[in-house]
């Protein structure tokens, strides 16, 4: 008897956690000028308040969940519920407290500003 | 003989875990990390989804990028037909290093399951998603009957 619990409540612990929402990487553009990086990154569905954009020691990190309305049955359904996670690393020059983002028709605009000293110079040369 | 049988009951909680690791390994097809992606236009056109609540369909498209001007809805019958371009946002001036992104126009038609009421269609365009409720036809609605 005693043997038969605990094969149940070891069945009971050995129960997995199941990982909660598939995870998918964003398509993303990155652009560069001589202020700023630029990222582009498609994440139909998301609201701004599911999205978290993360600068820390040269590492960007963007994940945002969606979560679709729907009611009544499926008849065919090709996309879900996702976790959208990206990590991409970033030179330590970027000005972290400058960073903003705009999330507009479900493409976020990530807008990493350099930080002066690594902005190019021109170098002027004097005559002599 | 106690010892046998838990042998066995070990051998079918192996074999549990591992069909629901098989279970798992066909729902996440195509939803791993770094494999799928977020957003492609699949054989020419935009991924969607459809519900059915009875008296009404629900049609949701990923659209991300794409303003209601980029779109073209047409209907007839239970004919729908889904039309897009998705123009380069690019800024000015800037050098690309990575451009993931698709720029392409599509066109996608649908047969509903049943007739839509053309002139009752609501097409919201919101955080990139596409959601168009299309009520059905009168005739296609599902009916009470009442039992004499």
């Amino acid at each position: 008897m005693k043997e038969a619990t605990d094969l149940t409540t070891r069945k009971e612990e050995m129960l997995e956690r199941r990982q909660e929402l598939p995870r998918i990487a964003p398509m993303v553009d990155i652009f560069e000028n001589d202020d700023e990086i630029l990222l582009h990154a498609d994440m139909p569905g998301v609201t701004k308040d599911n999205i978290t954009v993360n600068v820390d020691n040269g590492r960007l990190e963007i994940t945002a969940t969606r979560r679709l309305q729907t009611k009544g049955s499926s008849s065919w359904q090709e996309f879900s519920d996702v976790e959208y996670r990206r990590v991409f690393s970033v030179p330590q020059s970027i000005e972290v407290a400058k960073v903003n983002a705009e999330l507009k028709e479900g493409v976020l605009k990530l807008h990493l500003p350099k930080a002066e000293a690594a902005k190019p110079r021109t170098i002027k040369i004097s005559a002599v | 003989m106690w010892t046998r049988v838990n042998d066995i009951d070990r051998m079918f909680d192996a074999m549990d875990l591992f069909r629901s690791r098989l279970n798992r390994m066909f729902t996440d097809y195509g939803g791993t990390y770094g494999e799928d992606v977020g957003w492609r236009v699949i054989n020419g056109s935009p991924r969607t989804n459809l519900f059915d609540s009875g008296d009404t369909f629900q049609l949701i498209a990923e659209v991300p990028g794409l303003s209601k001007e980029d779109l073209n809805i047409r209907i007839q019958g239970n004919y729908l037909e889904l039309s897009g371009t998705r123009n380069s946002d690019a800024p000015q001036g800037y050098k690309a290093h990575r451009v993931e992104r698709d720029t392409t126009s599509f066109t996608r038609s649908f047969t509903l399951p049943a007739d839509v009421n053309a002139d009752k269609i609501e097409a919201v365009l919101h955080d990139g998603l596409l959601t168009l409720v299309l009520p059905k036809a009168e005739a296609a609605k599902p009916k009470q009957i009442s039992i004499s």
